[in-house]
């Protein structure tokens, strides 16, 4: 197979696929699915392996507009490799553990063509070089993230949680078109992979922040954070790929592509709103009752990191390390969900014995999410430690970036407390709640299979440092005294855990609930404003131009009839009649007075002729 | 082929059919036979189309003596039945008759009248495509006048409750336009002069003679230096002759340097405006958009499909095809205000959009929001701008024509369009819900569908134009953040959530073949438009890049 024929199959195969399965009977669904999804794989990973780490670049013309030719064209670069990797195995596990975990739905035939359309967008989002088919395929995305939202219709929170998901997305998306658009117009060229010089003037400030814009609202910054959490409606299996480790870090992702052409103080801002979102995530993990909100703030958490590790591929590194943990402890979550039929912690507590597999996981995995050594997360959180570090010491903005070095300090110390204070809280301790799940022996191999692939993928000498090094991604090294308070924030979250042990939280703590549900309830209240507008102004006033005309064409009746009938018609009539009545008179029948008046007018002519 | 006079055949089969169908010679077979004219006159497009050449600029093109006056020292008139189709009306042709075919198709509903229903319908196919033909001012001004007369029977006959009201308002509206129309068309019967004509009126070529570039600005030449005596120069309508400044007599109310000042605007400004305005109403443009919500609403389904689909696009294409060349530099001076006009329908129309509950008036208001887009991006006067706008109007008329029949297939099902009155229709329709789907999300501009080309390039055009302010394009831009508000919010309200019926009696059976057909004929196109827009730009490239050239 030729290298371009191989690489069209990587990008149109889960299209194909989705199609195909949006039409096979509901039966086949399954079986199919999981087979094109490994099918799909197979063409990204045997892709790779044939590029072997270089960049692959490709064109095809797609459309014409004045002169300009529009080209579809695409761009492998290490980013885009390691992206396309990730989604790949996070969606054959995905599909794999939906096999089971959405046995018993109905519906199992719609939810596996949305994946797979899903995958088709998400590959193309990373692949393409163009900006137009890159905002496009980022809307596609938002598109298939709302339709997975919303899988459960009937659930009214579903589709609450999906429409602002998608229209706080669209909110950044605004931001991302004008930013793309700018860059274009900037460089001349629609090609991301053309435009390799710094900007000038102010554009790279104007155009950094409008892509910034899309970026926080994708991936779930601050201020537009609050959609990931009402998003966890959605199936879990879609959760852990679309919510955790792929959709949401194309935020990042578009970061890193636009990240040599912003200029310094956007590059501030990624770092600050990281930080912000770090430690805000950390915070709101800790208050939720639902483990799925929590782990979809820890995922907020985790994205601000890589935000502030923007600028060197560290970001890059704890994307990939990041999607494999997250995507695990969604999974085990979601067996765990599975197993009780509840994903509040009010219904958990001592699950260790009963379910002793997601323990484990859940465990390695937490481990990968603290960074404890010998998983990928200690790597890739030392290296963004390590790059903040070396920038604090040869920026110009040294103060800034040690501000970022301490808020980092603060996330580990918080993200080791969630996430241990998590564990606890479902599987340590007492049982709380009357869960009466018989513990299940039965291994159900269609979900231990994903989340031990996972499990094992997060070690570091398995599916992180080869990985970096394969990619050729760059190490910073971090000085002792970070090494040492790396120790000391896990003892610190651990020991926290312990001392809050007692402590279940009550509910889901949300920042300002209900901030952007108001805002949109404020953009309807004045829409009927509009509409008011509408009605009462130019609708009246039409009306009453119409009703205008109608009082003027009575008047104007009333003129006919009275002034120019009566004028013209009953002056002339009366006048005539006046005369008539005259000269009437005269002929007044009387033979008598005929011939006087004959005489008169006999003797007048005489007159008159005898004159002359 | 110019001998068979196939853009006369595009109008007479239509016309032949609504005689032949209105006068009831085709009785209790009104409805086939109405389908089988439209189709026929569709087999012809196809032809048209296949045998089209893409940048040839006219082409079929037919001219015939129509009315000639000699008014002695006021020169002569002259008036052509002239038809021609060039790269602007070809898509414009194509979706009078595609939508047409399916209003006609889906217009069972209609039991009473149903000859004069499918006339009238024919008729208003055939004064469309005249409109969209013609190449004579006073040509197109007849047909587009004649347009009301149909579209008023349409509403006021098979319309709703109010439709008398609706009816009138629209036929009101509209002739209100129309004169302004009339006012320039008469300032340009006077300042105009066809140099074709009055060569030959002055023997200096005979009919029929080659007449190249070198005669015409001789011909020019002259009529500006004032060497031809006045009872020997024509006045005409000529599109093309009005397109070109120089034809304007020197002194003349028109002429860019007559000194003519009214209110602080030249006439040529003045010109421009009331052409602009005579349209707007037509698109319609806010503030005077209030007839369509009306008219819309009263109107049958199928009459809503056509009036959202074809009717509202001649208000653009009278811009693109008379305001615009007319007055090209006026128009370039005013970029901006028009930009801003685009923009303020755009945010006003989407929020109107918000606020509805009748679904029908919703989709009304989703057009106007969805025409904004078409002034936004011809004001922006670059080849982005213009090829988004025309892309736009095509993608329009797919889309609320699919929207209405949407709206159709539930009222008829239940004879109510308050969203508050069902939810969780996706259960019961599921193959409705995905085609409605598809429709509200091509609506909202998702990539993929052609809604999204439209509005991009339109947007595109407006930021990076050198006429416009970008604030204009960002300002216009969040009406696509509330286009997926209103579209999403009717989603979910009707679509998805548990399912709930007003009244438990209502039959709501999934769309019937010949509804599935259509509506998903209809998305399938939308998603090919919105994949591949090269074919549709290629055909109207020509007419874009030859007014882009006149800019500079």
């Amino acid at each position: 197979m030729g290298l371009h024929v191989h690489f069209i199959g990587l990008l149109l195969l889960p299209w194909i696929s989705g199609l195909f399965l949006g039409i096979i009977p509901s039966r086949f669904s399954k079986i199919s699915s999981i087979f094109l999804a490994l099918i799909s794989g197979l063409f990204a990973f045997s892709f790779l392996s044939r590029i072997h780490g270089s960049d692959f670049r490709v064109a095809y013309t797609w459309f014409n507009m004045g002169q300009k030719s529009i080209q579809a064209s695409f761009w492998m670069n290490t980013p885009a490799q390691v992206l396309v990797a990730l989604v790949h195995l996070v969606a054959i596990c995905v599909h794999i553990f939906s096999a089971s975990y959405l046995a018993h739905e109905p519906n199992i035939r719609r939810y596996y063509t949305y994946l797979h359309l899903f995958l088709g967008a998400m590959t193309l989002l990373i692949l393409t070089d163009q900006t137009w088919i890159f905002y496009g395929a980022w809307e596609l995305v938002g598109a298939c993230s709302y339709l997975l939202i919303s899988f459960w219709y009937q659930k009214p929170e579903a589709i609450r949680a999906a429409k602002k998901a998608f229209l706080l997305n669209r909110l950044g998306d605004i931001g991302l078109l004008f930013g793309l658009i700018g860059l274009t117009m900037h460089f001349q060229t629609d090609q991301f992979s053309a435009m390799n010089i710094g900007l000038s003037g102010p554009a790279p400030f104007l155009v950094g922040l409008a892509i910034l814009l899309g970026g926080i609202g994708k991936s779930a910054q601050f201020p537009l954070m609050s959609w990931l959490p009402d998003a966890m409606e959605g199936p879990t299996p879609a959760s852990a790929l679309i919510h955790a480790a792929t959709m949401v870090a194309a935020g990042v992702y578009v970061g890193i592509r636009i990240f040599p052409l912003t200029s310094e103080e956007v590059h501030l801002l990624m770092g600050g709103i990281g930080a912000i979102s770090l430690l805000a995530g950390g915070v709101f993990a800790l208050f939720q009752s639902d483990i799925k909100k929590a782990l979809a703030y820890s995922t907020i958490s985790q994205l601000g990191l890589m935000w502030m590790g923007m600028g060197s591929d560290v970001s890059l590194m704890h994307l990939w390390t990041h999607g494999i943990f997250k995507a695990g402890l969604f999974l085990s979550a979601g067996y765990v969900i599975h197993a009780i039929h509840s994903q509040d912690v009010h219904h958990m507590g001592g699950l260790r014995k009963s379910l002793p597999v997601p323990a484990l996981a859940y465990a390695i995995f937490g481990a990968g999410m603290m960074g404890l050594p010998l998983t990928g997360g200690f790597y890739s959180k030392e290296h963004i430690a390590g790059y903040l570090w070396t920038s604090s010491e040869n920026s110009s903005y040294a103060l800034y970036y040690e501000g970022l070095l301490i808020a980092t300090a603060l996330g580990m110390v918080l993200t080791a407390w969630y996430i241990s204070r998590q564990f606890y809280l479902i599987f340590l301790g007492e049982s709380r709640g009357e869960n009466n799940t018989e513990p299940t022996n039965k291994l159900d191999l269609a979900m231990v299979l994903p989340i031990g692939i996972l499990a094992v993928g997060s070690f570091a000498f398995v599916l992180g440092n080869p990985v970096f090094t394969y990619f050729g991604l760059p190490s910073f090294e971090v000085p002792t005294l970070w090494l040492l308070w790396t120790g000391i924030s896990w003892v610190l979250g651990i020991g926290l855990t312990w001392l809050t042990r007692g402590w279940v939280p009550s509910g889901n703590l949300q920042f300002w609930p209900n901030f952007w549900p108001d805002s949109f309830q404020y953009v309807i209240m004045k829409s009927r404003n509009a509409h008011w507008i509408e009605t009462h102004i130019y609708d009246r006033a039409v009306n009453g131009m119409a009703r205008l005309q109608v009082i003027l064409a009575h008047l104007s009746a009333w003129v006919d009839t009275w002034v120019v009938d009566g004028v013209l018609v009953g002056c002339t009539s009366r006048l005539s009649a006046v005369l008539g009545g005259l000269l009437g008179r005269w002929q007044s029948g009387k033979l008598a007075s005929y011939w006087v008046l004959v005489f008169i007018t006999f003797g007048l002519f005489l007159l008159f002729s005898l004159l002359i | 082929m110019t001998s068979i006079l196939l853009l006369s055949v595009l109008i007479l089969i239509p016309f032949v059919g609504s005689v032949v169908v209105g006068f009831g010679f085709a009785k209790n077979y009104d409805r086939p036979v109405a389908i089988a004219v439209s189709g026929l006159q569709m087999i012809l497009l196809v032809y048209l189309v296949s045998i089209f050449q893409v940048g040839g600029g006219f082409q079929f093109q037919e001219s015939a003596r129509w009315i000639d006056l000699s008014l002695g020292v006021l020169g002569h008139f002259s008036s052509r039945y002239a038809l021609g189709m060039d790269g602007l009306s070809l898509p414009l042709v194509l979706l009078t008759g595609l939508i047409s075919f399916i209003a006609l198709w889906n217009s069972k509903e209609i039991k009473e009248k149903t000859a004069a229903y499918y006339g009238l319908v024919l008729l208003m196919n055939a004064s469309l495509m005249g409109c969209f033909l013609a190449q004579d001012m006073f040509l197109f001004y007849v047909f587009f006048e004649f347009m009301l007369l149909p579209m008023y029977f349409l509403i006021g006959i098979w319309g709703g409750p109010r439709r008398q009201y609706a009816s009138l308002k629209f036929f009101i509206y509209t002739l209100v336009g129309s004169l302004f129309i009339l006012i320039v068309m008469l300032g340009i019967s006077m300042a105009y002069i066809d140099p074709y004509e009055t060569a030959v009126l002055n023997g200096w070529v005979r009919e029929g003679q080659n007449f190249d570039l070198e005669a015409l600005l001789a011909v020019q030449k002259a009529i500006s230096a004032g060497e031809i005596p006045k009872h020997l120069l024509v006045h005409s309508f000529d599109i093309s002759a009005l397109s070109d400044v120089n034809n304007c007599l020197p002194g003349s109310i028109f002429s860019p340097n007559s000194g003519w000042l009214l209110g602080g605007m030249s006439g040529r400004a003045w010109g421009f405006w009331l052409l602009f305005i005579g349209f707007a109403i037509k698109l319609p443009l806010v503030p005077l958009h209030t007839w369509l919500p009306d008219a819309h609403v009263e109107a049958p389904t199928p009459i809503s499909v056509l009036l959202a689909g074809v009717l509202l696009k001649i208000g653009a294409y009278g811009w693109l095809r008379m305001t615009i060349p007319f007055f090209f530099q006026e128009a370039l001076q005013y970029a901006i205000v028009m930009s801003i006009l685009g923009a303020l329908s755009i945010i006003f129309g989407a929020y109107n959009a918000l606020a509805m509950k009748d679904l029908k008036k919703l989709v009304a208001y989703s057009s106007v929001s969805h025409m904004g887009f078409v002034l936004m991006g011809i004001a922006a006067f670059n080849v982005e701008g213009w090829q988004g706008a025309l892309f736009q109007l095509i993608s329009h008329g797919i889309l609320s024509a699919l929207l209405f029949l949407m709206v159709g297939a539930i009222y008829t099902r239940t004879g109510d369009r308050n969203v508050d009155s069902y939810s969780g229709l996706a259960k019961m329709m599921p193959r409705f819900t995905l085609i409605s789907g598809i429709a509200m999300f091509a609506s909202l501009g998702l990539p993929g569908f052609s809604g999204f080309i439209g509005e991009f390039f339109s947007l595109m055009g407006s930021f990076t134009s050198v006429y416009v302010q970008p604030g204009v394009a960002v300002f216009g831009a969040f009406g696509i953040l509330l286009g997926a508000g209103y579209l999403l919010w009717t989603f979910q309200k009707v679509y998805l959530g548990p399912v709930f019926l007003r009244d438990t009696t209502w039959n709501m059976s999934d769309i019937s073949l010949l509804e599935t057909i259509s509506m998903y004929s209809l998305g399938i196109l939308s998603i090919l438009l919105g994949v591949f827009p090269g074919k549709l730009f290629q055909i109207s490239e020509a007419f874009v890049l030859q007014w882009m050239n006149q800019i500079n």
